[in-house]
């Protein structure tokens, strides 16, 4: 033991002489430190071009893997006062009787051909008869795109031994989100809430009042009604005074206001059950603006639904096809021998998930009613009963809609525990933030380096010496060259900018009068055609010779505009991920890509590949426009302003500095 | 539903003064503390649930707002002053009703006399009297209060009227709410009254769902004795107005509508709809600011003259320069008058506002006010942080005004509204260690930087060209 000891100390301390000598030489270790951070700056300049192909290929590839069965884990309940499932549920084949009994009333209303104020009127008479507070609400919606009006009615189980300070909400809207509110009546989803309604009151556990609200139409009822319990206007911004009568001016709603009041809600289920019986529960979360709900509450139902209800529940309605053959038909496109690799299948099922949950986000439209709850801080879902031929009614979704009221009725907090951001690739699988979020980030911060790279690079210019050597000499040793420090025309080029996104405020303007509406058929193509023409011609028009010496606007503004692309897309990570990774796309590579070039014609041809790019929805997605300006104007959906105000102007900057 | 309301005790104590000190019947542990604290007048009241005047209208005793509410009336000139002894009877009654009166504390307490003017006599001392009120909304009820309220009856639960207060029953009752009175009557003396009073569904124990109801079905006992020492033990049953009906067994005595059983002298009964329905809410999504609208109902013919009382914990800061009143949605002048306004002192005072409000005939009446909602330090929050903070009632008080309009004559029948729940800027208290971690590094970092530059010596450092 000592003879070891004693031969190990000096060589210990040998090495960390050796270790000193590098680290602290007899040089000035100032110098040497200065000197490695330039050996390092030195390392990455060189190898920028690599560093940004890695990066943008990285976030690329991360992003088609976000559906990679292995990545993500499975979803659980993080609060603890919720206790899903732990209560004997009462709903019994009485209550889905009297439930069948609502709905042949119902029936009868539909068939009568009721208007919307005589059946709200007889909604509420219906909540009358069971002892509840009971009124109506009526309003009109008139925006650039539609006009409409309706009526709701709603009822409030004022919750005994409580102050009733914070309250559930139970709604079904009239139409079912088949098709997006086109007309298929949620017929079975509003006798549940009837039978609900004379079913819950014989209870005295409940803590927070339950609201049952029957909104009419699809999304239009439940905004004006959510709008006036909360007493803002439209926009959400401005606290209004609701006894006025008077129309809001800026959006057109008009709604009656509320006479009956309860608290605070804290978290809402919506009902939508369209067909005769049901195989799947599936759920839709997603909610205005690119919101999601507390998992907490999509957790609940799931598990309430797996071991109480007894109902499988599903993402949207998508059935998996690892459990439902039928569902393979959707993926009948992929070779047959590869399909049946578990991991494929598993892989194409969550991504087919996860693209509905970007399609519903990116646009910030939300995937039904239980959307605009969220404009308020409600953590809201949309149970849809998928319409098949069986096995379920209203005896499994009547137990599982008051399984889940008893764990919400146990909340004695908002839900806060657990994610608000995640990506939900199954129905017991999800993504934490840290596994998504990055995809995008890499793919800004490769722009943000060429942008960088392209501005230092616009700051200097090879000296023109007077034999070709220099060229071969340039690429050879740096000692040869010469390089000379050159002006940059940073206010020309901000004035550039700052013009392409007040033109951006014009087209947004232009586009959403109710004159361009009426006839967006055959306006749009003309506005593209203005549009983007206004760049070529205002390029036409002579202008001052730049001083000699200077670098081209155009790669500076290729190098603000990567930039400030960058910093949008970080952005918007945070505030709606799917927005940002569909941003990525059309903005990540094409902007890169941009450059002017000697041939006219080539330049013209990018310039119109942005256009295209940019204003291209003009021509090819018109529908998806009138629809877009619906939302900003009734549902303070941001998509289409921030699409005019910022998307366009970067797209056309970028094709703006192809013809500079 | 079938509503029915049961008035249980009303006990007058024969005891001639303090003075004499007679506890035969008065309870001893609360006379003890009346004593102790001189306290003139006081009334306790720990209510569940939220009184619905609409459909329910007046309650026997008008003390109905949600939580516990605490007001006494105590002459000045003592050794120790009001406050200190208003927060000795806090304290006192808190241990005496296991209830949490203690956090009625400065940061509640508010002096509005004109609201609460005394129910007896304050006896004429040549010193002045104050008022002292306080209410906590989020305070619960239950079994744990109630044993210590039958203790300070005769006969406790065992016979009489009393015997029928079931708890099981009592505290599944959709409103339920028990009170505390004392007050000191000239000629008389003291005069306690204990009230418990419920409303309860008789449909939800009724399997039959019939509306059918009993004192076996409604509070799974019956009385069977009298309670010796009382004088009066009566129950009154209010009949039906426009319904047919049968009543078990025929009582002897009807008079207005209600029919009166002798247990063992009468009560006078009244049962009126409420002159004005009101709705408080708060408004807007925001946690900084907002708007609190108040709308009342007048469902008289004749205007309504009442005083509105609100005593907000500062959490809640109004502008009440942006005070507004509609008649049926229109901007109207006069409608708010008689402003008393004591701002509330963050961390400290609650705000004391008070109007007189006109309500004209058959309308409805809007009032609104812009409400900036506090900022929070951080030890300020409660445990369930998220939860949000529960508001005290508002209180309207009917008076009469004196014909030449200057003085006005407060009448019975305070009415309550609604508890709010107020959501302030939370941090988010469920991840302590990654909040931990990032503000000591960031701290960290900062230090380090600063640290450094203090330190370091600069030199010109001259750098090989060759090498680069």
């Amino acid at each position: 033991m000592d003879n070891t000891n004693v031969e190990t100390v000096p060589k210990l301390k040998r090495v960390l002489q050796k270790f000193q000598k590098i680290f602290r030489s007899d040089a000035n270790i100032h110098e040497k430190r200065i000197q490695r951070r330039l050996k390092l700056v030195n390392l990455i300049t060189r190898r920028l071009k690599a560093i940004k192909i890695i990066l943008f290929v990285v976030g690329y590839l991360w992003m088609v893997l976000i559906p990679f069965p292995h990545l993500g884990r499975g979803t659980y309940i993080d609060e603890n006062a919720l206790q899903p499932g732990q209560v004997n549920t009462q709903w019994n084949w009485g209550d889905v009787h009297v439930a069948d009994r609502y709905l042949e009333q119902l029936e009868h209303v539909r068939d009568a051909n009721y208007t919307s104020e005589q059946r709200a009127t007889w909604l509420r008479e219906e909540f009358g008869k069971l002892g509840l507070s009971a009124s109506t609400q009526s309003y009109g919606f008139s925006t650039s795109t539609s006009n409409s009006t309706g009526t709701n009615a709603y009822a409030i189980i004022a919750s005994p031994r409580h102050s009733g300070a914070e309250a559930i909400v139970i709604s079904a809207s009239w139409l079912s989100r088949i098709d997006e509110g086109k007309g298929t009546i949620n017929i079975r989803g509003v006798s549940t809430i009837l039978a609900l309604a004379g079913f819950l009151k014989r209870y005295s556990y409940w803590g927070k009042d339950i609201i049952l609200v029957i909104s009419d139409d699809y999304l239009e009822g439940m905004q004006a009604w959510l709008g006036e319990y909360h007493g803002v206007s439209q926009s959400g911004k401005s606290v209004r005074s609701t006894q006025e009568p008077k129309a809001d001016l800026t959006t057109g709603l008009n709604a009656e206001p509320l006479k009956l009041a309860s608290g605070v809600i804290w978290t809402a289920l919506n009902i939508d059950y369209p067909g005769h019986s049901f195989s799947h529960l599936g759920v839709f979360f997603e909610g205005l603006n690119g919101r999601l709900p507390n998992q907490d509450l999509i957790n609940s139902v799931e598990r309430i639904a797996r071991w109480s209800a007894r109902v499988p529940v599903i993402l949207y309605d998508h059935l998996d096809p690892r459990e439902d053959a039928p569902a393979n038909v959707v993926f009948s496109w992929m070779p047959k021998t590869l399909y049946e690799i578990a991991d494929v299948k598993s892989y194409l099922y969550q991504a087919r998930n996860v693209i509905r949950n970007v399609g519903y986000q990116y646009n910030g439209r939300g995937s039904g009613v239980h959307g605009l709850f969220h404009q308020f801080r409600i953590d809201a879902i949309t149970l849809f009963a998928v319409p098949a031929t069986g096995p379920h009614g209203f005896h499994a979704i009547g137990s599982l809609i008051e399984s889940t009221l008893r764990t919400m009725n146990n909340l004695l907090e908002r839900l806060h525990a657990s994610f608000f951001f995640y990506i939900l690739t199954g129905p017991q699988r999800f993504l934490k933030i840290g596994l998504f979020l990055p995809s995008a980030i890499l793919i800004s911060v490769a722009m943000m380096f060429h942008g960088l790279s392209t501005w230092v690079d616009a700051a200097w210019v090879q000296e023109d010496t007077d034999n070709e050597v220099s060229e071969k000499a340039a690429s050879t040793t740096n000692k040869s060259t010469k390089w000379r420090q050159r002006p940059r025309p940073v206010i020309k080029v901000l004035c550039i900018m700052a013009v392409t996104h007040i033109f951006g405020l014009v087209l947004f303007t232009v586009i959403s009068r109710p004159l361009f509406i009426s006839n967006y058929q055959v306006l749009s193509p003309i506005t593209f055609v203005v549009f983007s023409g206004i760049p070529l011609v205002i390029r036409l028009i002579p202008q001052p010779a730049p001083p000699t010496g200077a670098a081209p606007a155009s790669s500076v503004l290729k190098a603000l505009n990567l930039c400030f692309a960058s910093t949008v897309i970080s952005i918007i990570t945070v505030l709606n991920f799917s927005l940002a990774a569909s941003l990525t796309i059309p903005l990540g590579v094409p902007l890169v890509a941009s450059s002017t070039s000697s041939s006219i014609l080539l330049r013209l041809l990018k310039y119109t590949v942005y256009a295209l790019l940019g204003l291209g929805w003009l021509i090819f997605a018109q529908d998806e426009m009138v629809k877009s300006i619906w939302y900003w104007e009734s549902l303070r959906v941001w998509f289409a302003p921030f699409i005019c105000i910022v998307y366009v102007p970067l797209l056309l900057q970028a094709g703006i500095s192809c013809i500079l | 539903m079938n509503v029915s309301k049961c008035d249980t005790k009303h006990l007058r104590c024969d005891c001639l003064t303090f003075i004499a000190q007679h506890y035969t019947f008065f309870p001893l542990a609360l006379g003890q503390i009346l004593r102790q604290y001189a306290v003139t007048e006081m009334h306790l009241a720990l209510n569940a649930g939220n009184w619905n005047y609409d459909r329910w209208g007046y309650p026997e005793e008008q003390g109905v707002g949600t939580g516990a509410e605490l007001w006494a009336w105590m002459g000045d000139g003592a050794a120790i002053t009001v406050d200190e002894r208003w927060k000795g009877l806090r304290n006192a009654l808190a241990g005496l009703f296991c209830a949490s009166l203690g956090s009625l504390d400065e940061l509640r307490t508010t002096s509005p006399a004109q609201t609460f003017i005394p129910e007896g006599t304050l006896p004429d001392w040549g010193v002045s009297h104050t008022v002292r009120h306080a209410s906590l909304p989020s305070e619960h009820v239950c079994t744990e209060n109630l044993t210590p309220f039958l203790k300070l009856l005769p006969c406790k639960s065992l016979s009489g009227i009393a015997s029928l207060l079931n708890p099981h029953r009592l505290f599944d009752a959709d409103w339920h709410g028990m009170g505390v009175h004392v007050l000191w009557r000239e000629g008389e003396g003291v005069e306690m009254r204990l009230t418990f009073q419920s409303v309860s569904d008789p449909l939800r124990y009724d399997s039959a769902k019939k509306q059918d109801w009993s004192l076996q079905s409604l509070f799974d006992r019956t009385i069977h004795r009298s309670c010796p020492v009382a004088q009066s033990s009566e129950i009154v049953v209010a009949l039906p107005k426009n319904a047919l009906y049968s009543i078990k067994p025929e009582p002897p005595l009807i008079e207005r509508s209600s029919a009166h059983f002798d247990v063992n002298t009468p009560l006078e009964y009244r049962s009126e709809s409420t002159q004005f329905s009101v709705k408080r809410t708060l408004r807007g999504p925001s946690q900084a600011h907002g708007q609190l609208s108040v709308v009342i109902v007048n469902h008289r013919p004749y205007a309504i003259h009442t005083l509105y009382l609100e005593t907000m914990p500062w959490l809640l800061q109004f502008y009440v320069h942006t005070l507004e009143a509609r008649v049926d949605g229109v901007l109207q002048a006069g409608i708010i008058s008689n402003l008393t306004y004591i701002p509330s002192v963050p961390h400290s005072r609650p705000t004391t506002f008070q109007a007189l409000l006109n309500l004209p005939p058959h309308s409805t009446v809007q009032i609104t006010m812009d409400v900036t909602k506090a900022f929070l330090r951080y030890t300020e929050h409660p445990p369930d942080a998220q939860r949000g903070w529960d508001l005290p009632p508002a209180i309207f008080t009917p008076v009469e005004l004196a014909t030449n309009d200057s003085s006005f004559s407060v009448k019975e029948g305070r009415h309550y509204t609604s508890t709010l729940l107020v959501d302030l800027a939370t941090p988010d208290f469920s991840m302590p260690y990654n909040v931990i971690i990032f503000t000591c590094s960031v701290i960290a970092y900062i230090f380090g930087t600063i640290f450094n530059l203090l330190t370091r010596r600069f030199v010109v450092v001259r750098l090989d060209q060759t090498k680069t």
